[in-house]
């Protein structure tokens, strides 16, 4: 008799807690407001001179240029000077303090890596030089 | 009569309407949120220091990987085809920033022929996508 009893006895409905609801939807809220925030385009910026036409051609004083050469095998000059990367912002900087109306032309070789441009492109960046020209070197 | 002796409530600000308010906020996000679909090609960027935020919403990208292949919207494409497609997107979006992501061992000339067809199609504001520059590991 006591067993039935037992088994007669009102079970208690199970509940779903809904007290964290709002703090799991303010999680995922601050989810969906930081996520595009999170920038993972970080580049070197430029601008392309555009189509060439005679506007847009500017001539430069040739003691107003500093060309840094990237050759098909990585190896880099600056002023027909071989120079190492890591002496490539100082140099710049020099020429800039001589000069400040200089610009910077990197021109490099088709065969060069992509990557030593960036490298070369860096550098000048963070010498703070304001004129750059990019040019290939004709094979 | 003593009015001025009265007992007065403390204010409160409601906050049982908090969780509604989170939860509309969260569908906004959710449906204005914008998940980047392409998967492009397999490379491995440069590193550079000089490294800035680009505005991924104006970002148009082109993905050239080691071996020379040109990717965009998952399309494989050849330098000359840019043109147009740069040309229709430029219609779309006339502050469109093409940016780079290319393998650091593809070979410049690509990367070359690719920036000139660019400038046939007018779109000259160009991002060389890198990656950040780990101290004490060389290039």
């Amino acid at each position: 008799m006591g067993v039935l009893d037992k088994r007669k006895k009102k079970r208690d409905p199970g509940e779903i807690p809904m007290a964290s609801t709002s703090d799991v939807a303010f999680l995922l809220l601050i989810f969906f407001i930081v996520m595009p925030m999170k920038s993972d385009e970080i580049g070197l910026s430029l601008v392309l001179p555009g189509k060439e036409t005679k506007e847009n051609t500017v001539k430069v004083k040739q003691s107003n240029v500093a060309t840094i050469k990237i050759s098909y095998n990585n190896a880099i000059t600056f002023d027909k000077q071989t120079v190492s990367l890591g002496q490539l912002e100082q140099a710049i900087r020099d020429r800039l303090l001589a000069n400040s109306k200089t610009v910077i032309i990197l021109e490099t070789h088709p065969d060069a890596d992509y990557g030593m441009m960036v490298a070369c492109l860096d550098e000048i960046k963070l010498s703070e030089a304001r004129k750059v020209s990019l040019k290939t070197t004709k094979i | 009569m003593d009015f001025g002796r009265s007992s007065r409530k403390d204010p409160y600000i409601p906050t049982s309407s908090m969780g509604d308010i989170a939860f509309l906020l969260l569908i906004f996000f959710i449906v204005t949120v914008v998940f980047t679909d392409e998967s492009g090609l397999v490379v491995t960027l440069p590193r550079a220091d000089a490294g800035e935020e680009g505005m991924r919403d104006m970002i148009s990208n082109v993905f050239i990987n080691s071996a020379g292949m040109i990717s965009i919207d998952d399309v494989i494409v050849t330098a000359p085809d840019v043109v147009a497609i740069m040309a229709q997107k430029m219609t779309e979006n006339p502050f469109m920033i093409v940016a780079f992501k290319t393998d650091k061992q593809t070979p410049y000339g690509v990367v070359s022929d690719v920036m000139e067809s660019l400038k046939e199609a007018n779109a000259i504001k160009v991002f060389f996508n890198t990656d950040m520059e780990i101290p004490g590991q060389e290039f």
